[in-house]
């Protein structure tokens, strides 16, 4: 096992208090998020129309909007709290499906290195070449928008970051010895691959994965702002603030809640990001 | 190195291709701007003789073979939208997508690397954990929401700057914070390191030894060793500007090659699209092959393992 | 030191104060969502370029207030045959270069228009003529290819440009450098940015009412309503009916609004999916509350309609009645169809408000069925309705205007057996409308569209939801009374005094 992770445990008494309040925070929003369907005042779809733009605190028929409605009379709150399973589910499965793709092609370009290492780094430097937003936009053109295509196009443009790590990573543990014994004692590539090489280059690729978690979470929220992410009546907090932003004069509220918790949850992710890869790996700091 | 760097170029002209391939085909996967340009009342005839005359009918190999003669002849092709050489259009547009990413490159330099800095050499104390909030937050809130809030604070309320426009200075205050905010960040976090690494090394306690102030180590030597990796991180950044761009030059009408590309897009205008992608593919791979040279040059393990 | 500051500043105050009452007199600021594509009037068939394009060239007729159609360029008109017109052209018009206007440009424009390689999209509007010649430099002898009674409605569309001139420079510096006969010529065309335009004095209609007018390009609709605010812009179009009251409540604007002939309507596909059951197309219609739309999301700048038409547009009726709202008729008839819980697909773009298309599923699925929203780029959105109706979508919503004032500009494309957009096919009302396009007679044509729209009502291949109110923010001191076919002249337009 990694000494790191080890070590990681033993500083996990020695953790600071802002770190503390944030996991919080992030644990908080998660928690909404899963539970959903039973935390939500109303359904989060339902149109109301004679309550249009009505303001926080608003109540008809018995119900009370806390945080107002949006622009169809549908609850703001229970909108936000199901977005914030949008914004997080979107994000994971991103980050899961960039990984896999990533980490593997990285390993098989830095274990058999020759033309398929030339291939998938060329790879690599194509994809990074097109602004990932101009290839979700031209990705939509063709397949047009909806959550899973979304999940998609984000898990397909940020792969090459995994693939760079996982490159250089492997290139340096290809060469320690327990890995050339185990190659010569006859073990298959997969098995090195995956039982041998992954657990030592985690560490780097978890750094990456947890920086490229917030960043999915802002990419999801920008595509849908642009009308290119998920789709009505879904609620999503970038697609709630891209409708609120022609009434942010008339209903504020539209923007300011969606976007307070956009922000709470990616700047937990970001300090708790760092707080982690500062305890996994020192050494990489990037704080 | 000549030969890595030979290499190099190989490759990247290898990438712009790739790039320029791909998004060929997934243009033309698309459909064609025909259906967009004809009137409502247009027949099913008059639309197939237009996409006829346009050259939309044809097999998509043979128009990319026609585009491919084309461009060794520096022929872009002329945009069937506009009626103008695709060319000229991209270019138009290119210096004021160039003036924000200079605005925002000064935002986030101006603000990021004084506040790393500080933060590196100021630790432990309040105003370290103050610039740290400040640097995560600007990392933390959206593109778009910094825009909106910025013109309607700003603009529409305090009516201190132009809501929108391209022409003057002013206009091109909000648009830059906006875009600059997150990058920033970026070179806060990294001078900020870089100097806490330098801070460790052993030329820095001689200096100290010898009765120079810290400020005056930082000054005349540290800022000059930990500038490296900042100068990689900022050819690396202009790629992320790019990409951040094209949000804000929606959110405040700026008129530069991210709006132009996304309305390309939707108007299936693909031969503005390609020279849109060529340009900035070519950018990317620019400042990503000159990254790489800092690096090789830096590192001499780096050249040996490829 | 102080009195020199103060100098200094009373001077820089004069200064602006006067630049900007200079600027308020004499320049008119408008901002519209897009540039335009092109300058040249043949190349293409978009709103915004027309807006700006419109100002620089004459077209051979126009449309007057009531949406008659009265002369411009040609000063009258008679049929020598069924195929032969004769054009009289007016005399004392020059282009903005100074040159005369004669038969020869006319003659070219149409020529050119037509000319396959031009390739001009607006070709399928003009494409029933054979060809035109100038045959004393006040008349044009045009033919088409056989008797086409629409031909005065499209030639409305029609701009004259200078032959000479184009000749001389060429299409594509023509494009980028246009001269027309219009009220404005262009100095200035910053793609992307604004289009400035300056007045030409020799004008032969009127003297234009601003000395200069610029165009700017303003894509999202908050901005402009800020710069329309901040005094940046004068007047500024597509204004959503919910950002009125903020339009209306700012001290220096005000809200110009008109009922147009653009009337918002629902699409049922009637040959593939659930909806190919009439009885599922009737629940639909039954199951929507047009007034409760225009209430809510139209906030009174609409009025509902019983038809796909609307009082401006001719060939209108008020005699034939729609579905009224009944929700319970509406559940009855899906349950009958045994379409409980059917997916019907609706297919939108950005184009199409969003919050229309979703009020409008909520109230579809109230009635029984499950309708999901389809949303994709116009591109991709018009491929799929333009084409096989297996993947035409069940609903479609949009707002349609012919700008023509005219029911066969509306309904003859949206359901006639064979148009791109007709998933529905009815050979009597193939009959109906394709004589009323031929007959000159208006009440002829009248009792016809009555046919056609009871046809309609039987089948629903689709329901007119309401007739839209064009809506613009402006200046409160300009004074403009908008049209139905939301045209945007700058020679109606004036400062208040």
């Amino acid at each position: 096992m990694n000494t790191a992770v080890l070590a990681f445990g033993n500083r996990l008494r020695r953790v600071p208090v802002s770190v503390i309040v944030v996991s919080i925070i992030f644990l908080a929003i998660v928690l909404l998020a899963i539970l959903a369907p039973w935390v939500a005042p109303a359904d989060p779809n339902k149109q109301t129309l004679l309550a249009r733009l009505k303001p926080p605190g608003f109540e008809m028929r018995g119900v009370t909007y806390w945080l107002g409605t949006d622009d169809l009379g549908r609850d703001l709150l229970s909108r936000t709290i199901y977005g914030a399973g949008v914004s997080l589910s979107v994000a994971v499965l991103s980050v899961i499906v960039s990984t896999l793709v990533g980490v593997t092609l990285g390993m098989v370009a830095g274990w058999f290195r020759g033309r398929i290492e030339i291939v998938i780094m060329r790879l690599v430097d194509i994809m990074m070449s097109i602004p990932a937003i101009l290839l979700a936009v031209l990705t939509v053109a063709v397949l047009g928008p909806g959550f899973l295509k979304l999940v998609l196009v984000l898990g397909l443009t940020r792969w090459p970051r995994y693939t760079r790590v996982a490159y250089a990573q492997t290139l340096q543990v290809a060469n320690l010895p327990f890995i050339k014994a185990s190659e010569l004692a006859g073990a298959g590539a997969a098995r090195i691959l995956f039982h041998h090489i992954l657990p030592n280059i985690a560490g780097p690729v978890l750094i990456v994965a947890t920086a490229e978690f917030g960043l999915m979470i802002l990419m999801e929220a920008g595509l849908s702002f642009l009308g290119l992410g998920i789709q009505p009546p879904s609620a999503s907090w970038g697609s709630i603030m891209s409708v609120g932003r022609q009434y942010l004069e008339r209903a504020w509220w539209i923007v300011a809640f969606p976007g307070a918790c956009l922000f709470l949850l990616v700047f937990s992710v970001n300090v708790l990001g760092d707080w982690l890869r500062d305890e996994i790996d020192p050494r990489s700091r990037t704080r | 190195m000549l030969r890595y760097a030979v290499e190099r170029l190989i490759q990247a002209i290898i990438a712009i291709f790739g790039v320029l391939t791909i998004v060929f085909v997934v243009m033309h996967l698309s459909g064609d701007p025909t259906l967009l340009l004809v009137p409502q009342d247009a027949s099913a005839e008059m639309i197939a003789a237009l996409r006829h005359q346009l050259g939309f009918d044809r097999p998509i190999w043979v128009q990319y073979l026609d585009y491919l003669q084309g461009l060794a002849h520096f022929d872009f092709g002329v945009s069937v939208v506009q009626r103008v050489p695709a060319i000229d259009i991209v270019l138009s547009r290119v210096p004021y997508t160039v003036m924000l990413a200079a605005g925002a490159l000064v935002v986030a330099i101006g603000l990021g690397i004084p506040a790393g800095i500080l933060m590196a050499t100021k630790r432990g104390g309040w105003l370290e954990r103050l610039l740290t909030a400040i640097v995560v937050t600007g990392q933390s809130v959206p593109t778009f929401l910094s825009g909106i809030v910025l013109i309607f604070v700003f603009g529409v309320t305090l009516r201190w700057l132009p809501t929108s426009g391209s022409g003057d200075f002013a206009s091109l205050i909000m648009p830059s914070i906006a875009l600059g905010a997150i990058s920033m960040s970026t070179f806060a976090r990294m001078t900020r390191i870089s100097i806490i690494d330098e801070l460790g090394k052993d030329y820095v306690r001689a200096g100290r030894a010898r009765g120079l102030s810290l400020g005056a180590v930082v000054v005349r030597h540290v800022l000059r060793n930990a500038s490296i990796p900042v100068i990689t991180i900022a050819a690396l950044e202009i790629g992320n500007l790019l990409a951040g761009a094209v949000i804000i030059e929606t959110v405040f009408a700026w008129p530069g090659i991210g709006q132009l590309a996304i309305q390309s897009i939707q108007s299936r205008d693909f031969l503005v699209v390609q020279v849109i992608v060529l340009l900035i593919s070519f950018v990317y791979v620019l400042t990503s092959v000159l990254a790489d040279f800092v690096y090789a040059l830096v590192d001499p393990r780096i050249r040996l393992v490829r | 030191m102080s009195a020199k500051f103060a100098s200094i500043a009373a001077v820089l105050l004069a200064l602006t104060a006067s630049t900007a009452l200079a600027q308020t007199k004499d320049t008119l600021t408008i901002d519209l969502p897009n540039d335009a594509a092109t300058l040249d009037p043949h190349l293409q068939w978009n709103t915004d370029s027309y807006t700006i394009y419109r100002n620089i060239f004459d077209n051979l007729l126009t449309r007057d207030a009531k949406g008659e159609i009265v002369p411009q360029i040609a000063k009258s008109w008679k049929y020598l045959d069924d195929k032969t017109i004769e054009f009289q052209i007016r005399d004392d018009v020059t282009f903005q270069d100074g040159s005369k206007l004669t038969a020869e440009d006319v003659a070219f424009s149409i020529n050119r228009i037509i000319d396959p390689k031009l390739k001009s999209p607006q070709l399928s509007q003009f494409d029933q003529i054979d060809k035109a010649e100038a045959t004393s430099p006040t008349v044009v002898k045009m033919t088409t290819k056989s008797a086409y009674p629409a031909l005065l409605a499209q030639l409305v569309k029609l701009s004259i440009v200078p032959k000479v001139y184009v000749e001389k420079v060429g299409d594509q510096e023509f494009n980028l450098k246009p001269l027309g006969s219009g009220p404005y010529k262009m100095t200035n065309w910053q793609k992307g940015v604004q289009t400035e335009l300056e007045a030409y004095s020799s004008y032969w209609r009127t003297k234009p009412p601003f000395q200069h007018v610029v165009f700017r390009t303003v894509p999202d609709v908050s901005t402009r309503i800020a710069d329309l605010k901040t005094g940046k812009a004068d007047l500024i179009r597509e204004v959503p009916p919910d950002q009125a009251e903020s339009i209306k409540s700012d001290a220096n604007s005000q809200v110009l609004s008109v009922p147009t002939e653009r009337i918002g309507y629902l699409f049922i596909n009637a040959q593939a999916g659930a909806t190919k059951d009439v009885r599922v197309r009737q629940a639909i219609a039954y199951a929507i509350d047009r007034q409760g739309l225009v209430d809510a999301l139209l906030e009174g700048y609409g009025k509902p309609v019983e038809v796909l038409g609307a009082e401006p547009v001719f060939g209108y009726t008020d005699k034939v009645k729609g579905y009224d709202y009944d929700l319970d008729k509406a559940k009855e008839l899906v349950k009958e169809a045994g379409a409980e819980g059917a997916t019907v697909e609706f297919l939108t773009s950005p184009a199409y408000s969003r919050a229309t298309v979703e009020a409008i599923q909520q109230m579809v699925n109230e009635a029984g069925l499950n309708v999901t929203i389809s949303s994709s780029d116009q591109a991709t959105f018009l491929k799929r309705r333009q084409g096989d109706p297996a993947n035409a979508g069940g609903l479609a919503f949009g707002a349609w205007s012919c700008a023509c004032q005219d029911t066969d500009g509306v309904i003859f494309p949206l359901f006639r057996t064979g148009s791109i957009w007709a998933k529905y096919s009815n050979p009597k009302f193939d009959e109906a409308v394709d004589k009323a396009r031929v007959i000159l007679d208006q009440n002829e044509r009248l009792k016809l569209y009555e046919q056609a729209y009871e046809v309609l009502r039987d089948d629903v291949p689709g329901i007119g939801l309401y007739q839209a109110y064009a809506l613009y923010g402006a200046n409160k001191k300009l004074h403009w009374t908008p049209t139905a076919n939301e045209a945007m002249f700058v020679t109606d337009m004036s400062w208040q005094q």
